[in-house]
């Protein structure tokens, strides 16, 4: 049934790009390349309900990213339905406070929550339930199995699925393609140039593609654009880092922590190598580098200055922007592995290759429990991720919808509507299924007070990269950081919800 | 004179303060006696087991607050030399007199949260102005990656926002200064440099104080600029208390020990601003 | 001597201009760049180092569903906001000033200078603990995404400014004039109002621009206590700042969101000036 609709969905795009010229698209021009896609809440459906006289209110993140579809749909949302649609917006970082001090002070001034899917855990009290009705719609049954897991908390879904998130490499197409770079490389470093296996290739090739200007466009290039401004974000570039030395598919029961003895592994081997690694890719990445937050990364990667990058899907869409100059000369690629990998439970390293997908959290909405018009507030999520608008949005690289349902994953939609090429719509489309297939994936921390401990990552791994502590001082500092949060927290509380994560880690959800 | 008027005068503002403030500022000492975090919202009571903590288990706080130490009278002490010669240079004629003394307010004006981000732009090592014209000269500081030279980006910032406010302060001061003690000087025939020292300075000294006090209040609160440049780093060279308050508080929603340090560091800061009011009035108006 | 003071006073002033006017072309340039040339290298001149464009400038009128901001309506609110949270500070704080600086005050070990104290410690705690309580306390008199409710939560944050500069002020207006105010048969009221105040004018302007100041550029109050119905400029300014940081619209808003106050800031120059009148005083 599933690959059916799939195959209905995805056929209806690819042999009709501009051939829907029916009158929804006509009085909506956002939609105008699919017209509406027949759906639970499709725009004909949508026209039929009257929500003349309510108020709905949303938080959203800033413009354009995600702020502007919800501005957009919501606009389309009061055409269609007579209802009225406030919508604020705020940035990344303040989300979580702007929410969160009206929901424990008692109140919900918003009705539609935006934030980040490792909120679940504070935010799920504050949260209704997706109801049943949408669980059920054929747009709900399209969400692939990972983005299914990230939305709900232990089988209960709690955030409506907008966008999908992780983090992916990705590198100029234009050198490590290039014969002659390659021949060059060879020559200079013994070893082939291609898409990075390992970390360890990563930063040579990063290292030997650092400072001199290897495109010849007048400005110096570097090896690698990275998140290491010590802030909200800096924790996950780091755990992107370490989930190939950390993530051992040979022992469940843990990636972040020892689910039996909430033991933190933070500070094991595996992490050390990591981090260790990281230092020293402070010495590839631009001028400025370790002040990068994500908005530098992007621009630094999408305005062509390094030779690689690994995050969010933002850079890579930056890069193929059509004014970009560095369109279709990109590419993406799983994030790299290692040639080893720390078994947690024997104590020692397996010299095995091994590579993990980071599942990294992203973009989430929900409803406030307290909202008093639950109803309009998911009949526009459901709205706002449609057949039609869900399509339009990702043809826009600046609003940041990535990828979520299955029917995504097809190349024609990036090459029709985006002008990207073939190959790289493959690769693209190919990386992020690989992904949804791996057994090996690490889902983001969720658990309760999930930024006391993304901060001390933050603060441990920004002392290291600043010299000023060891890599093992600095995950050893973390780790005791990490157990008194934890027994501040209560022991038996992080271990239940973290239990959650580990189920779907351990493929057993 | 007459009880009932100067009730009349002072109560009004005293009572309006206070009326707002007071649930407030309860609230803050309760709330530091709780154990409010993200799971846990609600006054529980947990005594001073917040405190204990702070005092016990978080060198972060206090190196933090001898960072915004330094940060702050390094900042004010700058603003306050600079804002002086300033003020002095334009009190007096001198060409273009109105449009210098507006353009020296105009920094002062700005929004800290968006021009700390222009800043940001301004010293950003790759893609920033300052750096590309230094290399010229074969030079590129790390303005913001390199712990010291990230402390003094942060104290150019705070100097280029805040000096028009001593700058402000003393020139209005300097223009309602009573004109007799000049006629006087030069009527002594004093040298611009001992007519400073002896008429101008000590003539400027309460308002001096007073400027001081504010402008160190304000800039221990030094926070969007951190937040902006650096996020307290590199690691935590950056780190002043008001940041790691916010991270504590708004970022790791630890209400109450955030709650808890904000009651430590107001007292701490009252007693030592007492002190500094002390010396100043000792020193500058010799009493 | 001279010479040798006047060159480098004309030297410190022009290195100060230089230092001043810096990050605001650079904000001038920049708000007129788009991504590739802000990320592709440092430009500096529109048309011979990058080609302009008006996005930056646009976005600022244009509505969020076609990814501007809108800021207009947060304009005039965070006017209106911060001129009668500045007025009625200015009115409370320069009538406790007056008290404070002309009577004195004992209540057992709390003076004159420990009550001005107190005015200004407001100050002093970061207002990061104060965002629950606040929002309880407005939430409570249902002011919460109000105009009002951020005009009272100003009033607390100006009012010390006003006090402790008006205290400072009072203090160099000499006593003697309300005292011959007094004896002429004015009350004391009249004698503040008629005698005093105009003698104070260069610190009712100072306290005043520094009220309309601090309450302009606040974000963090703005930002916690107000949700859809108020908006003020910098929360809504702020609403720009994505995932990629738009440096062009960011420094257009800046630019923007300084020129009210360049204003103020020449009529506050004009007024210090004209307001010395303290030589005439006997």
């Amino acid at each position: 049934m599933k690959t059916c609709l799939t195959a209905i969905i995805s056929s209806l795009m690819i042999f009709s790009p501009m051939a829907y010229a029916d009158k929804w698209s006509d009085q909506f021009p956002h939609i105008k390349a699919t017209g509406d896609i027949p759906g639970d809440c499709s725009y004909e459906k949508m026209s039929k309900k009257n929500y003349k006289g309510k108020t709905l209110k949303i938080n959203t993140h800033a413009i354009p990213v995600m702020g502007e579809p919800t501005a957009l749909h919501a606009e389309q949302f009061e055409k269609l339905t007579g209802a009225k649609v406030e919508v604020t917006h705020t940035p990344a970082g303040d989300l979580y406070s702007k929410a969160m001090v009206p929901f424990q002070a008692g109140q919900a001034p918003y009705d539609v929550v935006f934030g980040f899917s490792n909120f679940i855990n504070d935010w799920k009290r504050y949260l209704a339930p997706v109801p049943k009705k949408y669980m059920n719609s054929p747009e709900m049954k399209d969400v692939t199995k990972s983005h299914m897991g990230v939305s709900s908390w232990d089988g209960t879904m709690y955030q409506y699925p907008v966008d999908g998130d992780r983090h992916y490499l990705k590198y100029r197409k234009d050198v490590i393609d290039n014969p002659e770079m390659q021949k060059k490389y060879k020559a200079d470093t013994g070893n082939e140039l291609r898409v990075p296996r390992t970390w360890k290739e990563y930063a040579q090739m990063a290292k030997y593609f650092n400072d001199w200007d290897w495109d010849g466009d007048g400005e110096k290039e570097y090896g690698s654009a990275e998140v290491m401004k010590k802030d909200d974000l800096m924790f996950a570039a780091f755990f992107s880092r370490s989930v190939a030395y950390a993530k051992n598919p040979r022992t469940p029961g843990g990636f972040f922590f020892d689910l039996e003895t909430m033991k933190p592994n933070i500070n094991n081997p595996g992490f050390v190598e990591a981090l260790t690694d990281w230092v020293e890719a402070t010495k590839y990445v631009p001028p400025g580098g370790t002040n990068f937050g994500l908005g530098d990364e992007i621009g630094s990667f999408g305005g062509g200055q390094t030779l690689f990058s690994f995050s969010w899907d933002d850079a890579f869409i930056a890069a193929m922007q059509d004014d970009s100059p560095i369109k279709n000369k990109v590419g993406a690629a799983p994030l790299p592995g290692a040639d080893k990998v720390w078994n947690r439970v024997s104590n020692s390293w397996e010299n095995q290759y091994n590579q993990a997908p980071y599942i990294v959290w992203g973009w989430a909405v929900g409803v406030a429990k307290k909202s008093k018009v639950k109803d309009m507030a998911f009949d526009y999520l459901c709205f706002f991720s449609n057949g039609a608008n869900h399509q339009a949005d990702l043809a826009i690289g600046r609003f940041g919808v990535n990828p979520f349902k299955n029917s995504d994953f097809d190349p024609n939609i990036y090459i029709n509507s985006m002008g990207w090429d073939p190959e790289i719509a493959n690769s693209y489309t190919q990386t992020l299924l690989d992904m949804e297939k791996s057994n090996n994936r690490v889902f983001p921390l969720r658990v309760p007070g999930v930024f006391e401990f993304t901060s001390a990552v933050a603060t441990g791994t920004s002392k290291a990269l600043a010299g000023q502590l060891s890599p093992q001082e600095a995950l050893d500092e973390v780790a005791k950081e990490w157990e008194a949060i934890v027994s501040r927290v209560g022991k038996k509380a992080v271990q239940d919800a973290y239990a959650v994560g580990v189920k779907m880690e351990d493929n057993k959800l | 004179m007459n009880f009932k008027h100067k009730y009349f005068f002072l109560f009004p503002g005293l009572f309006v303060l206070i009326g707002i403030l007071i649930f407030p500022i309860i609230f803050v000492v309760r709330l530091s006696l709780s154990g409010w975090n993200s799971y846990n919202p609600g006054l529980d009571y947990i005594g001073l087991e917040n405190y204990i903590r702070l005092f016990t288990d978080d060198p972060r706080f206090w190196e933090s607050f001898f960072r915004l130490s330094f940060l702050s009278v390094t900042t004010v002490i700058l603003q306050y030399v600079i804002g002086f010669a300033l003020a002095h240079m334009v009190w007096k004629d001198i060409k273009f007199k109105r449009f210098f003394r507006v353009l020296f307010l105009v920094p002062m004006m700005t929004t800290p949260v968006i021009m700390t981000v222009i800043w940001r732009t301004f010293f950003h090592e790759s893609l920033g102005p300052v750096n590309d014209l230094l290399s010229v000269f074969g030079v590129a500081p790390k303005w913001l990656t390199d712990p010291v030279i990230a402390k003094f980006t942060v104290i150019i910032v705070e100097v280029w926002q805040w000096t028009p406010f001593m700058f402000l302060l003393l020139l209005a001061g300097l223009l309602s200064l009573p004109k007799e003690p000049f006629l006087a000087a030069a009527i002594d025939g004093a040298s611009p440099v001992r007519k400073f020292i002896y008429v101008t300075f000590p003539l400027m000294a309460p308002i001096s104080i007073g400027a001081i006090i504010i402008r160190l209040i304000e800039a221990s609160k030094i926070m969007d600029t951190v937040y902006v440049l650096t996020s307290g780093g590199p690691g935590t060279s950056t780190e002043t208390s008001s940041f790691y308050i916010f991270i504590k508080g708004l970022r790791e929603f630890q209400m109450g020990y955030a709650a808890s340090m904000s009651f430590t560091y107001l007292i701490i800061m009252i007693i030592s601003l007492t002190i500094i009011a002390k010396v100043l009035t000792k020193v500058l108006l010799k009493e | 001597m001279n010479k040798l003071y006047i060159f480098l006073k004309y030297f410190f002033i022009v290195v100060w201009t230089v230092f001043v006017v810096a990050p605001f072309l650079w904000a001038l340039t920049t708000s007129f760049k788009d991504f590739q040339s802000v990320n592709g290298g440092v430009t500096y001149i529109p048309w011979v180092d990058f080609e302009p464009n008006l996005e930056g400038w646009k976005v600022l009128i244009k509505s969020p569903a076609k990814g501007g901001v809108d800021i207009i309506e947060p304009y005039f609110n965070s006017m209106f906001v911060t001129c009668t949270a500045s007025l009625i500070s200015i009115i409370l704080g320069t009538l406790s000033a007056y008290a404070l600086s002309r009577y004195t005050f004992k209540a057992g070990f709390v003076k004159n200078n420990d009550i001005t104290f107190f005015f200004i410690s407001q100050r002093i705690m970061p207002p990061i603990v104060l965002s629950i309580p606040f929002f309880l306390f407005l939430s409570s008199i249902n002011l919460l995404d109000s105009l009002t409710g951020l005009i009272v939560v100003y009033i607390v944050l100006l009012m010390p400014i006003a006090v402790w500069i008006m205290v400072d002020f009072f203090n160099k207006v000499p006593r003697e004039i309300d005292e011959t105010a007094l004896i002429d048969g004015c009350n004391p009221y009249q004698a503040f109002l008629k005698v005093v105040l105009p003698n104070s004018i260069p610190g009712l302007i100072v306290a005043g621009m520094f009220c309309i100041i601090f309450g302009w550029i606040d974000f963090f109050f703005a930002f916690i206590l107000t949700f859809t119905e108020v908006q003020l400029l910098p929360v809504k300014i702020v609403a720009l700042n994505s995932s990629v940081t738009p440096w062009w619209s960011l420094s257009a808003s800046a630019l923007v969101s300084v020129a009210p106050l360049i204003i103020v800031a020449f009529i506050v120059e004009r007024y210090l000036s004209k307001g010395n009148l303290s030589g005439a005083i006997k």
